[in-house]
């Protein structure tokens, strides 16, 4: 398999009050060609941050890409200019985002937020453009979608807005789909709806996903590969049926604790002890060492890398380097 | 649609109708009348008693009132007590256009230029070019027209003779756009200062709201330049509440045009009232105030029309 996006130690720092924040603080990821990949996290651990970074989207000031290397079909995007960027924007990397109910223009049509793409990126008139258009909104599931051209977006349901967004972000074929938790605002019958939608076109197209979510269900139902982040950190990365199976990182075994589960009695759901630190106040150690179960003094004095385990599968903790070391 | 603006028509009505009896009273409430203002102090009480008889003045005040409405609906506003026999109706015709002309050309200066002001000043938020564009603006909301109009009058006419120091034309001449032009240059920076500078501010906040939105990232993401995403996908939405304020500005034109008419002798309809109000000139005193209210009532009306053509979320 090919990589199609990797990232290399990416750095995205933001100022307040002259104060170097590190909401990225060296990602390491692989994106390859026709994979999903799932970035999972607490709200704080920086992986929207880390996909607004792919796109080059970060508002600046005040933050910035300070280090490291966003190679995209072996072109580094951090270092593209503006106009280069806007070129894969929309065209070869796509985004839709959590909120269907506020990312599409009030005062646009449906159809003109779909035809203005397919206008910019592939020159198409705008007759093949609407043809085009309503082509995509055949694709995600509507039925009138001639009609649905001309209706403006505070008609449709939270539902129908992100099978639109989806529709504008698969317009000109995108080699990645970005997703940042794209179920998150709706309701569970329909996440499923969208989660099939975004699966059978990612098929159909060919086109790699990067999820964003913190809902580990979303995670079984489309991964093929989980990247768990806390604290601007990758600490964890596995293939979906190892996480499943054998979660490493105590702040992963942590995550799937909270998960209720169907089969078996469970009294209360686990929860992990604390909350994430703000970037300021980021422990010297192991950034999870003071929630952790496990922490002993070697984790609150030194920071763990990112180390291969059982040769497919990485992870971020003393419990298991070491381990890896001795063997 | 157009059914709205009907039913919003006749609803002004008797909103017009209310303001007529509003202000008939406080004219009247007013001390002195156009007799003690305008007469003889040597006249003898009965000529006078025989001049406020000969025009209604020593009716009860309803009585007139009611005389008044019924000539008004007819459109008759009745002839100028100050300006014998002259109807007041041709008094305001011969200068409401040069009313019309200033407010037109001093909205459409302010808007020309406060709008792309605006919209660069939310572009580019706590840089020095918006720090600029915030004090010129304040300066600008400041600065009072009178002081503003003579300064301009005293540096521009006076000192280097660029511009006439006022009046709608020169004198016994033939008549030319330019000159007309040249003439209403001047008053027409004057008037449009102070709404410049709001509408600038306006203009900023509400873009700085919108260039916030979800939108604004989604239009981003798909790969769209600056220029594109600001015009495109910010301005018709930031435009809208910017709509509501023109809407409430177009008939205070009027009421501001009143200072800068003076001070560059427009002859135009401000200066008239101002006139008229001082001489107690009833007539025209009240045709004026109908002529504003409809004036605040077309600017409300064509402001929600505006809101429903910009705002596709806005039905009837």
């Amino acid at each position: 398999m090919t990589a199609l996006l990797e990232l290399r130690n990416l750095k995205t720092h933001f100022k307040r009050d002259k104060i170097d924040i590190p909401a990225v603080d060296g990602v390491d990821l692989t994106i390859n060609k026709g994979e999903t990949v799932a970035l999972v996290g607490e709200s704080g651990s920086g992986k929207s941050i880390t996909s607004l970074s792919i796109m080059r989207l970060i508002p600046s000031p005040p933050g910035k890409i300070v280090d490291g290397a966003i190679l995209f079909n072996g072109n580094d995007l951090v270092n593209l200019t503006e106009d280069d960027m806007c070129k894969i924007r929309g065209n070869d990397i796509s985004m839709i985002f959590q909120e269907p109910m506020t990312s599409l223009n009030p005062v646009l049509t449906v159809g003109e937020q779909i035809i203005e793409v397919l206008m910019y990126h592939q020159k198409l008139s705008r007759a093949a453009s609407i043809n085009k258009a309503v082509e995509m909104l055949e694709m995600v599931g509507f039925s009138r979608a001639k009609a649905l051209i001309n209706e403006y977006p505070h008609r449709l349901s939270g539902g129908m807005r992100q099978r639109v967004m989806i529709a504008i972000a698969m317009s000109c074929n995108p080699k990645l789909l970005i997703a940042d938790e794209p179920t998150t605002a709706l309701d569970v019958t329909i996440q499923a709806q969208i989660l099939d939608l975004m699966k059978e076109l990612s098929v159909k197209y060919d086109t790699s996903i990067l999820i964003i979510t913190h809902d580990l269900g979303v995670v079984s139902e489309v991964a093929d590969k989980v990247v768990v982040m806390y604290c601007g950190q990758v600490v964890e990365e596995a293939l979906v049926d190892d996480l499943f199976d054998e979660p490493l990182h105590p702040y992963t075994i942590g995550l799937m604790g909270s998960i209720p589960s169907l089969e078996g009695e469970t009294d209360r759901l686990q929860s992990i002890e604390g909350t994430v630190p703000p970037p300021e106040h980021f422990p010297i150690g192991c950034r999870f060492a003071p929630r952790c179960p496990h922490a002993f003094d070697r984790c609150r004095a030194e920071a763990p890398k990112l180390v291969e385990v059982a040769g497919r599968r990485k992870v971020r903790c003393f419990l298991h380097s070491d381990k890896e070391a001795t063997v | 649609m157009i059914s709205y603006i009907i039913r919003r028509t006749l609803m002004a009505i008797p909103l017009l109708f209310g303001i007529t009896i509003l202000s008939f009273a406080i004219v009247q409430a007013a001390p002195g009348g156009p007799t003690s203002m305008m007469m003889d102090p040597t006249m003898k009480p009965s000529d006078r008693e025989k001049f406020e008889e000969k025009y209604g003045l020593n009716d009860p005040v309803h009585i007139q009132y009611i005389k008044w409405l019924g000539n008004m609906v007819k459109g008759d506003f009745g002839d100028s007590l100050i300006k014998r026999g002259t109807p007041v109706s041709e008094l305001i015709m011969n200068r409401l256009p040069n009313t019309l002309i200033l407010m037109i050309a001093s909205t459409i200066l302010a808007a020309v230029i406060a709008i792309p002001f605006g919209i660069y000043s939310a572009m580019r938020p706590y840089t020095k070019a918006d720090n600029a564009i915030t004090i010129t603006s304040f300066l600008g909301v400041a600065t009072p027209n009178f002081w503003f109009g003579l300064l301009l009058i005293m540096f521009l006419s006076v000192k280097l003779g660029w511009f006439p120091t006022g009046g709608v034309a020169t004198l016994n001449a033939d008549f030319s756009i330019w000159d007309r032009l040249h003439h209403l240059i001047l008053p027409a920076i004057v008037l449009a200062t102070a709404d410049m500078a709001a509408l600038t501010r306006y203009t900023r906040s509400s873009m700085l709201e919108v260039l916030h939105q979800d939108y604004i990232r989604t239009a981003k993401s798909k790969g769209f330049k600056e220029k594109r995403v600001v015009l495109k996908h910010g301005l018709r939405n930031g435009l809208i509440p910017i709509i509501t304020i023109f809407g409430l500005m177009l008939p205070s034109f009027i009421g501001g045009a009143a200072i800068t008419e003076k001070v560059f002798a427009w002859p135009g309809i401000g200066q008239l009232f101002i006139d008229s109000a001082f001489q107690r000139d009833y007539p025209v005193i009240m045709a004026l105030t109908v002529v504003s209210a409809v004036f605040v009532v077309i600017g409300n009306l064509l402001a929600d029309i505006l809101y429903a053509i910009f705002d596709p979320r806005i039905e009837y």
